[in-house]
């Protein structure tokens, strides 16, 4: 079986990965293409996080293949290179550097990894900025910004590098409900001009209007995986009704 | 090493010095630091000012000026008592041991006040509420759960301060308590090996560090005894 | 007992003679030390035993010891040594001042190391993730990302090790030199009033710490713009 697609951007292949004795990823088989967006998602401590985690070499994994764009994930620190500069990923607790200011934190990799000017990087910056709807704010300091405001800086942060991929980490989950929208706005524009995104979520209204997939993970499998109508009216296994039976009953 | 023949005992005793002003100087560190921390917590003006004083002033001036003010300070002012009464008398001065158990745990202490003042105030006002809605009395949440709570909290600094304690004794050798350092310099006097003697007392005094810093490492492990299923 | 103002106003400028000594000993041994422990974190967290475990034994050593012990061992210690007489050193540890900035040195570089060593485990793990993400490399990340943040959570640590570098120099008085400490201890010796040169002289030492903790306050202010609310 000829797993690898000119269209594949991102390729798993039985993928599994230890913490110690444990045993995270098991066996994960996941392909994602050039602009299709993924939403995973599963209860806390299913291992979604260090299913992406993986993605970008943040965790190491310990058998099975990653490839990114035709890279493939080993130790070789060309590749985690060439991999990250593709990959642009959201944390759910932002993680901007708090002792620069908003536009900094967008040019300092622009400026270090695409070695773009000064002048480039801040061009750059505030044009992502204005997408995010916040360029008034480029001279603050990230303590100064509410959660959605921050958490919209990083999503421009990554694109700043102009990445291909996406990963997005329950980037709502730190946020008070108010803020939720101004930062799914944003991802579902980024979605509709053809980001290829992997989004792991709770929220479910997201998922039904901008996955092409969905990703139900249960104690480090992929459990089923489904464009969302199929997913949310039929699901297949019991683990994820009871699961989406949780989470929708809120 | 031939040239430490004949010094081991006089070490010994040496070291018996250190750990007898050790115990004495922490006793009084920690009593000062909880008339410091009192003061400091109490609703009293004048008392929260005497003890910023005391903290101010002795943590920010050399341990050794202490030492010599306390030293010589109280020997001038007890002979001019005892002259009093026998003027015959040419000089009376407090022990070296006592004027300088005194004079580190005066410095020490003043340390300790903030790290009392500290695990006071870091105890979570929601434990105490709980205790106080619980039907304990305000006696019984101090003992059962304020306590239990600061010295926790206040452990590892404390920890630190009995380290400057037990360093702080060599400095007692200057106004001539018959330390470690003491017989290392009357050791030198006949053998004329100085590095020798020296490296001795920088070994004792570090075994003396390390037995403080295990115990203090015991008593934390027992003291979070209670976090240890979570790991 | 009484006060003589007029021995006090005579010696404050006398004692004020040996401030420059004082500063150059504390400024000479913090830019000394401070160097020595920014080489000591590197290769602590280099992450090679060898390199690490030299590390962590000097570091024990340094603070597990007397600064006066280190003291006397480096300055009536060394000429022992055959080596160290013939060594191209010797110019510097013949000198009383050569040997007090030594020792400073080495004892200030052993506690500031393990502040900045804190510092750099403080920084937030997800930053240094975010820094990864955007695929800057280790070094990268350890000078934009990893070194700003942790001076400024060392930078409260480290005023207080200057602080207590200020307070060691004192010290030097034992080895003969002449800073404020050892022109006291003249003046005390000559007119037998430890109250009034020594309290007036620790009157100076505060002024000298305070200022050291505004400036250190100052700095602070400034680095820590970015967690000011909104101006
Ligand atoms: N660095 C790590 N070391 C050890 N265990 C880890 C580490 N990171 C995550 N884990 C464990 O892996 C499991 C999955 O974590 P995570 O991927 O964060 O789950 P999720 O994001 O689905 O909530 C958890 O049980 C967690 O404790
Ligand atoms: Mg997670």
């Amino acid at each position: 079986m000829d797993s690898s697609n000119p269209v594949d951007i991102i390729h798993l292949e039985n993928v599994n990965k230890f913490f110690g004795t444990f045993q995270a990823l098991k066996n994960i088989n996941l392909t994602v293409r050039k602009g299709e967006r993924v939403v995973v998602c599963g209860p806390s401590g299913s291992c979604k996080s260090t299913l992406i985690r993986c993605i970008n070499r943040l965790e190491e994994h310990n058998s099975g293949t990653i490839t990114v764009n035709g890279h493939e994930l080993t130790d070789d620190v060309k590749n985690i290179d060439a991999v990250r500069r593709e990959v642009g990923m959201v944390f759910q607790d932002f993680n901007l550097f708090p002792h620069m200011t908003v536009v900094k934190n967008l040019m300092l990799a622009p400026k270090l990894v695409r070695k773009a000017s000064r002048s480039e990087a801040y061009e750059t910056a505030m044009r992502y900025l204005e997408r995010v709807k916040i360029p008034e704010q480029a001279d603050k300091y990230p303590s100064q910004l509410s959660g959605g405001q921050q958490q919209r800086v990083a999503i421009a942060r990554a694109l700043c590098m102009n990445p291909m991929v996406m990963l997005f980490d329950e980037p709502t989950s730190a946020l008070d409900p108010e803020m939720i929208a101004e930062v799914l706005d944003v991802m579902t524009d980024l979605a509709r001009e053809g980001m290829t995104m992997i989004c792991v979520t709770h929220e479910m209204g997201f998922a039904r209007s901008v996955a092409d997939n969905v990703v139900f993970m249960d104690e480090g499998e992929i459990v089923e995986m489904n464009p969302p109508r199929e997913f949310f009216d039929n699901p297949k296994s019991e683990r994820t009704r009871l699961f989406l039976s949780q989470v929708l009953s809120y | 090493m031939d040239a430490l023949d004949g010094w081991w005992d006089d070490y010994f005793w040496g070291s018996v010095v250190v750990a007898e002003v050790f115990v004495v100087a922490l006793i009084l560190t920690i009593l000062f630091g909880l008339i410091g921390a009192a003061a400091k917590l109490s609703g009293n003006r004048a008392a929260k000012a005497i003890a910023s004083g005391y903290t101010v002033v002795f943590r920010g001036t050399p341990e050794i000026l202490v030492l010599l003010l306390i030293y010589f300070g109280s020997a001038i002012t007890l002979t001019a008592i005892a002259q009093i009464f026998d003027p015959e008398i040419k000089f009376v001065d407090l022990p070296p041991f006592w004027a300088g158990s005194f004079a580190i745990a005066l410095i020490v202490g003043s340390y300790a006040t903030e790290t009392f003042r500290g695990a006071f105030l870091g105890v979570a006002p929601g434990q105490v509420e709980a205790a106080r809605a619980l039907g304990l009395s305000k006696l019984q949440t101090f003992v059962h759960v304020r306590i239990p709570a600061m010295w926790r909290l206040a452990l590892p600094p404390f920890g630190n301060h009995m380290l400057s304690l037990i360093k702080d004794t060599a400095l007692i050798a200057i106004i001539g308590l018959e330390e470690t350092l003491f017989v290392a310099a009357q050791a030198i006097g006949t053998t004329n090996k100085p590095f020798t003697m020296y490296i001795v007392v920088g070994a004792i005094y570090l075994g003396f560090s390390t037995i403080i810093t295990l115990a203090v490492m015991a008593l934390e492990k027992y003291a979070n005894r209670h976090l240890e299923i979570a790991r | 007992m009484s006060f003589d103002m007029a021995l006090i106003l005579d010696s404050i400028p006398k004692m004020l003679m040996g401030i420059g000594l004082t500063l150059q000993l504390l400024f000479l041994s913090a830019a000394l030390g401070l160097a020595l422990a920014i080489i000591l974190l590197l290769m602590r967290i280099s992450g090679r035993w060898y390199l690490a475990a030299p590390t962590m034994a000097y570091i024990y050593i340094f603070r597990g010891t007397p600064i006066l012990v280190q003291i006397f061992i480096i300055y009536y210690g060394l000429p022992q040594l055959e080596f160290v007489r013939d060594s191209i050193f010797w110019p510097i540890l013949r000198e009383p001042f050569g040997c007090a900035i030594l020792a400073l040195t080495l004892n200030t570089a052993a506690y500031v190391s393990e502040i900045l060593r804190g510092g750099v485990l403080g920084v937030d793990r997800g930053l240094k993730e975010a820094g990864a993400a955007l695929g800057l490399r280790a070094p990268h990340r350890f000078i934009y990302i990893t070194t700003p943040i942790a001076i400024r959570l060392a930078l409260p640590a480290y005023s207080n090790d200057v602080i207590s570098l200020m307070k060691s120099t004192a010290l030097a008085s034992t080895i003969t030199l002449l800073d404020m400490t050892g022109i006291a201890r003249t003046i005390v010796a000559e007119t037998y009033a430890p109250y009034e040169i020594f309290i007036s002289l620790m009157a100076i030492y505060l002024i000298l710490t305070w200022m050291i903790q505004r400036s250190f306050g100052w700095v602070e202010k400034r680095m820590s713009r970015h967690v000011r609310e909104e101006v």
